[in-house]
């Protein structure tokens, strides 16, 4: 599992997502939030998955280009 | 009062036809009621009394002249207000979106004026049908008829709310995790989230794409099925949107459940998360009442809730974070507290995480829908708790880990909400059905029977007349 995101990092990262008029609540919310993201996406049962494993929602030309 | 409060649309539409009852004089009352009760309860955003009346006398004058165009003609509802009506104000709850006026319908408000619907008005919702009940938004968040101290559910809170309060036969509300069934549990009433892309999405505030479903709450089964036969069929401009025929449900009512297989996900609240012993004793009654009926209902096993938790808040977290990243840019401060946390948590969303997750999708979807080779319905928890106190953060936040309805949000296929009794405080117990795919009617069909035998829609809240609480001091009047 990744090591748990520190104050700093968030700080960092929001600033490189043009996220610059959070106030300090807000930047301990999105700490918070990364966190439980963090979290969220070590609890998904990847470990079963195969390079062959295809996303649920895949590109098909047909619904997107008429002939 | 109470009489023309509870109708339920096909009492409603038996009366309206037969020009026993007049359309003006039906939404005249529920105004009236709106108007002495929802001080106390702040299921409407905006009530919308002009549009209501003028509907109900063209509704009238057509029902008269012998034009009756179905069910829903001349009959109330309310959208949530991420639903566009055109030239009122679609808010979404949040100063973000204030003043932000409908140019058209949503392809669901067109196929319900169509019907001949009284629009009634903008019902409340969880900010962006995401935040939970926040004190600190332009409007109070709704509670729950049943006890107004208590949370009423979300994020389609208002179409919970006034359905159960007798302010509305239907409601549409939106279910990306939950948001239909939360509230209809919490609040006692039916609600479906049908299959994904049966009801069109367009003119709807998206909170995540591959996720969002728009449905009806109802206080009973037959009017859910009436309000989804109005509302679904293919839109070829929603890119999710079905390209199937719709219709139909409430062909199998009162076909009973004689011979059905049901299967029921006892580890999602017996095991994965452990339910309060009123809401599994609830749900066991029910299985018991079905089984009884002449229902086989067996055990099945599926993949841990936590694993479709996981990848349901991932893609949600994800995709919401894409819709709001420059409002979260430019004005962070105008979204309520909870909404901006919860929005926030998808900044940092790897791609590949992200895409590991619709990966994992698949694979729950695809065995999912396996366990439909042996049997025709599913039956599991909703919510795992009754209501909690609406002035309880904590005990609210931990309501999201303690429901088993983002399976379905996965998966796809529909899913209704309907109660099963009342706790001993006197809130509402209620259990999920699923079904496969497009199984709709097969859902309504099991539904309709246990609620035959149960009779709990019999059972309707009693509403006091304050006119006013704190939360609604604090923010202000509401701009009606």
């Amino acid at each position: 599992m990744a090591k748990e995101i520190t104050l700093e990092e968030v700080r960092r990262l929001a600033g490189d997502l043009g996220l610059t008029r959070l106030t300090d609540e807000h930047v301990q919310q999105l700490l918070r939030a990364a966190r439980t993201a963090q979290q969220r996406s070590a609890a998904l049962p990847t470990a079963g998955l195969t390079p062959a494993d295809e996303p649920a929602h895949v590109y098909l030309i047909d619904r997107h280009v008429k002939p | 009062m109470n009489e023309l409060a509870f109708l339920t649309i096909a009492e409603a539409a038996d009366l309206l036809r037969s020009r026993k009852l007049s359309s003006v004089e039906y939404a005249k009352a529920l105004i009236a009621r709106i108007e002495q009760h929802d001080g106390g309860l702040n299921a409407f955003l905006r009530l919308t009394p002009e549009i209501a009346l003028e509907d109900a006398r063209r509704a009238e004058a057509e029902i008269m002249r012998g034009d009756w165009r179905g069910p829903l003609h001349g009959v109330p509802y309310g959208l949530k207000d991420i639903v566009d009506y055109a030239g009122l104000p679609t808010t979404a709850h949040s100063k973000i979106l204030e003043n932000n006026v409908a140019a058209a319908d949503a392809v669901v408000t067109q196929k319900l004026r169509a019907a001949g619907g009284v629009f009634m008005g903008k019902l409340s919702t969880h900010e962006f049908a995401l935040g939970g009940p926040c004190f600190d938004l332009p409007w109070p968040p709704a509670r729950n008829p049943w006890n107004r101290d208590h949370f009423c559910g979300g994020s389609s809170s208002g179409a919970g709310a006034a359905t159960a309060a007798g302010f509305l036969p239907a409601a549409i509300g939106s279910d990306t995790g939950g948001s239909i069934r939360n509230p209809a549990t919490m609040c006692g009433v039916a609600g479906m989230k049908g299959t994904y892309g049966l009801v069109s999405r367009r003119g709807v505030f998206p909170l995540a794409f591959s996720l969002d479903h728009v449905g009806p709450l109802t206080r009973t089964v037959r009017d859910n099925a009436l309000m989804l036969d109005a509302i679904a069929g293919h839109d070829p401009l929603d890119p999710g949107s079905a390209n199937t025929a719709a219709g139909g449900y409430t062909a199998e009512l009162g076909r009973g459940v004689k011979g059905l297989r049901i299967g029921v996900i006892r580890h999602f609240y017996m095991q994965d998360v452990k339910g309060d012993p009123e809401m599994v004793a609830g749900i066991e009654a029910a299985l018991k009442v079905l089984a009884e009926l002449g229902a086989d209902v067996r055990e099945i096993n599926t993949a841990p809730l936590g694993e479709y938790a996981a990848c349901n808040r991932t893609l949600l977290t994800s995709e919401a974070y894409a819709i709001h990243e420059r409002w979260l840019q430019e004005r962070p401060q105008d979204y309520g507290g909870l909404t901006r946390e919860r929005l926030l948590s998808g900044a940092f969303v790897r791609a590949a995480d992200y895409i590991n997750a619709m990966r994992v999708r698949r694979k729950l979807t695809q065995a999912f829908h396996g366990l439909f080779s042996d049997i025709d319905v599913v039956i599991t928890a909703s919510a795992m708790d009754p209501a909690c106190r609406i002035d309880d953060p904590e005990a609210i936040e931990r309501t999201y880990g303690r429901q088993a309805r983002a399976p379905f949000n996965v998966t796809g296929g529909p899913a209704l909400a309907v109660p099963v009794g009342f706790s001993k405080a006197g809130l509402p117990l209620g259990m999920q059905i699923a079904g496969k795919p497009f199984g709709e009617a097969l859902v309504y069909r099991v539904a309709h029977a246990y609620e035959q035998a149960v009779k709990w829609v019999e059972r309707h809240p009693v509403l006091d007349q304050r006119e006013s609480v704190a939360s609604r001091t604090r923010a202000g009047a509401a701009p009606r």
